[in-house]
């Protein structure tokens, strides 16, 4: 199912929060109904942590993460990068990668078997996602667009794309990420999907100005209807089981 | 449909600073020099349901001056136009810090605004495909809109931060059973918006409102725009040390200092007016050093506006 949210008037989830199939990253905000809409929807299933990263509350920007692990740039403190490590599963790794784009949420998108970066991203950058988030890494642009991670939305089951995006680049990012892709907007026509949104198999949380057509839209690609955490977590309990106290 | 002026060549120089926004650009691009291009509304030309302002072109004023830090001359034409659908999110990242930084529905609210297509104006800049929002003004009645969630939000928010125990009474008041007779007055721009265009914005909208009184459909739309009074809801600069023996040494400086230049005049023509603390941290530039951020609340009499206008024209074209 997929829920409308705000934080703090801004309709921009994906800045504020990083969502995947095994843990949530929120960011600490005005007010407890951002983190409050989180926890409602994941309690129980997986963990949700407020954190802050660089000291800035663009969580969902600057950092790349997926079941496997999570990247953060070079900026995040010690003291953030020991909350994270606390207070995420054993199975996720945390690491903090030193490379010059550090917004690594607008560079890098991922879900748990394919990752789309950045074309100007350090060699040895590409061999950390390949190896810490376990996935396999394609340089790609999106609609001409070179900030992948901030114009595509996708999880396992499916992903939605800057509108602009033509028919051939569809097909092609379809192949390479083996799930079904549409073109569409977020946010009532905001094209930055992955600023306006967050998403994981079975749960999304957009942005409240996303239209009812859009919703359904997001619904459908995504495959969130009939989607049950329970079928998805239970495969990752063993890893899960530690983080609860 | 939008307007399309009569003939003319409008370019922009690619001499921009880099930024991540399409509104940002926009900014960006007028932030030097500009020429401004007025148009004023054919009086003459309004009629019922007439989506069409016929425009004149009034004798163009170009001003452009050099900045030391851009190496070219930038020229703009900011057109004014009625409110459209499209407009959503330029709107809003206008209005975002409307209320200070109280959770409200925004976006209900702008969607109001651009409702009103008979009244309100925002200012663009021509034939532009990022479609940049610089400024928006209208007037919306508080008894018509009173059912709608941002208002009743925006009510009870003002009734909550006016902490002078002799001006709410008058503000409830205006809120409450007067609201028929109240416009609330939203007029928010870009910082660097040329004054140039203010005249011509606050004419376009009391004639809006004039020519609405007539034109609307029913008799009720065309009475809720004979406004009485009139609510401003915006930012000033306080002095610190403001107190009663103000000294009339320029050291000192003045007791406020306007971000909007035609509020000064509005301030001196209100009924009463409070000020309250903002919540939100500001960043003090140094002229500013001894200036507080505080928002403003002020009532302003219908038939004080023919003079306001007056004023705001003599004020813009003396500076």
């Amino acid at each position: 199912m997929a829920t409308r949210l705000q934080f703090e008037n801004s309709c921009e989830v994906g800045v504020f929060s990083k969502l995947t199939n095994a843990y949530c990253l929120v960011a600490i905000g005005g007010s407890e109904n951002f983190y409050s809409a989180f926890e409602s929807e994941l309690v129980d299933v997986i963990p949700v942590v407020k954190t802050s990263i660089a000291g800035t509350r663009i969580i969902g920007r600057l950092c790349a993460g997926n079941k496997n692990g999570l990247l953060v740039p070079h900026t995040t403190t010690d003291q953030e990068l020991q909350h994270l490590r606390n207070s995420l599963p054993d199975q996720v790794v945390v690491q903090r990668i030193e490379e010059k784009l550090s917004a690594l949420g607008n560079c890098i998108a991922c879900n748990d078997h394919v990752a789309l970066t950045h074309t100007d991203l350090d060699r040895e950058t590409e061999e950390i996602i390949a190896d810490v988030l376990g996935v396999e890494v394609f340089r790609q642009t999106i609609a001409g667009n070179i900030l992948v991670g901030s114009y595509c939305a996708f999880s396992n089951r499916g992903g939605l794309v800057h509108p602009h995006t033509s028919i051939e680049d569809l097909d092609e990012l379809s192949t390479l990420l083996q799930v079904p892709l549409v073109a569409g907007t977020i946010n009532r026509g905001s094209e930055v999907i992955a600023a306006g949104m967050t998403v994981n198999d079975w749960t999304a949380f957009c942005g409240s100005d996303t239209t009812a057509t859009e919703l359904s839209v997001i619904e459908s690609v995504f495959k969130l209807r009939e989607a049950q955490p329970s079928a998805i977590v239970d495969e990752m309990r063993k890893s899960l089981i530690d983080s609860y106290v | 449909m939008p307007r399309k002026p009569t003939g003319h060549s409008s370019r922009l120089l690619p001499v921009r600073p880099l930024t991540f926004s399409p509104f940002a650009r926009s900014v960006a691009r007028v932030a030097t020099a500009y020429m401004v291009k007025h148009h004023a509304r054919d009086a003459m030309q309004h009629s019922a349901g007439d989506e069409f302002k016929k425009l004149k072109k009034v004798e163009r004023q170009s001003e452009s001056s050099e900045d030391e830090e851009f190496d070219g001359v930038v020229q703009a034409d900011f057109a004014f136009f009625d409110p459209k659908p499209d407009d959503f999110h330029g709107l809003k990242t206008l209005l975002q810090s409307y209320l200070d930084n109280k959770e409200w529905d925004l976006s209900g609210f702008v969607n109001l605004i651009l409702e009103q297509t008979t009244v309100g104006t925002v200012v663009k800049l021509e034939d532009d495909e990022e479609n940049g929002v610089f400024s928006i003004i209208t007037a919306l009645n508080l008894e018509r809109y009173k059912d709608h969630k941002c208002i009743t939000e925006l009510k009870e928010f003002l009734l909550s931060i006016c902490l002078e125990k002799d001006k709410i009474g008058n503000l409830r008041s205006l809120l409450g059973d007067k609201a028929h007779d109240v416009g609330l007055l939203v007029s928010q721009r870009v910082v660097n918006l040329p004054p140039e265009l203010l005249p011509h914005l606050y004419d376009a909208l009391f004639d809006e409102i004039a020519w609405a009184t007539e034109d609307e459909p029913t008799e009720e739309l065309r009475n809720s725009f004979w406004f009485k009074f009139y609510i401003v809801v915006s930012k000033i600069y306080k002095h610190k040390n403001a107190s009663q023996k103000r000294s009339s040494s320029t050291d000192e400086g003045d007791a406020f200092i306007y971000v909007k230049p035609e509020e000064e005049i509005l301030h001196k023509l209100s009924m009463w007016s409070f000020l309250f603390p903002l919540q939100t941290q500001q960043v003090a530039a140094h002229e500013l050093k001894n200036y507080q951020l505080n928002g403003i609340v002020m009532a302003v009499k219908a038939e004080d506006i023919s003079s306001f206008r007056q004023q705001l024209h003599t004020l813009i074209n003396e500076s």
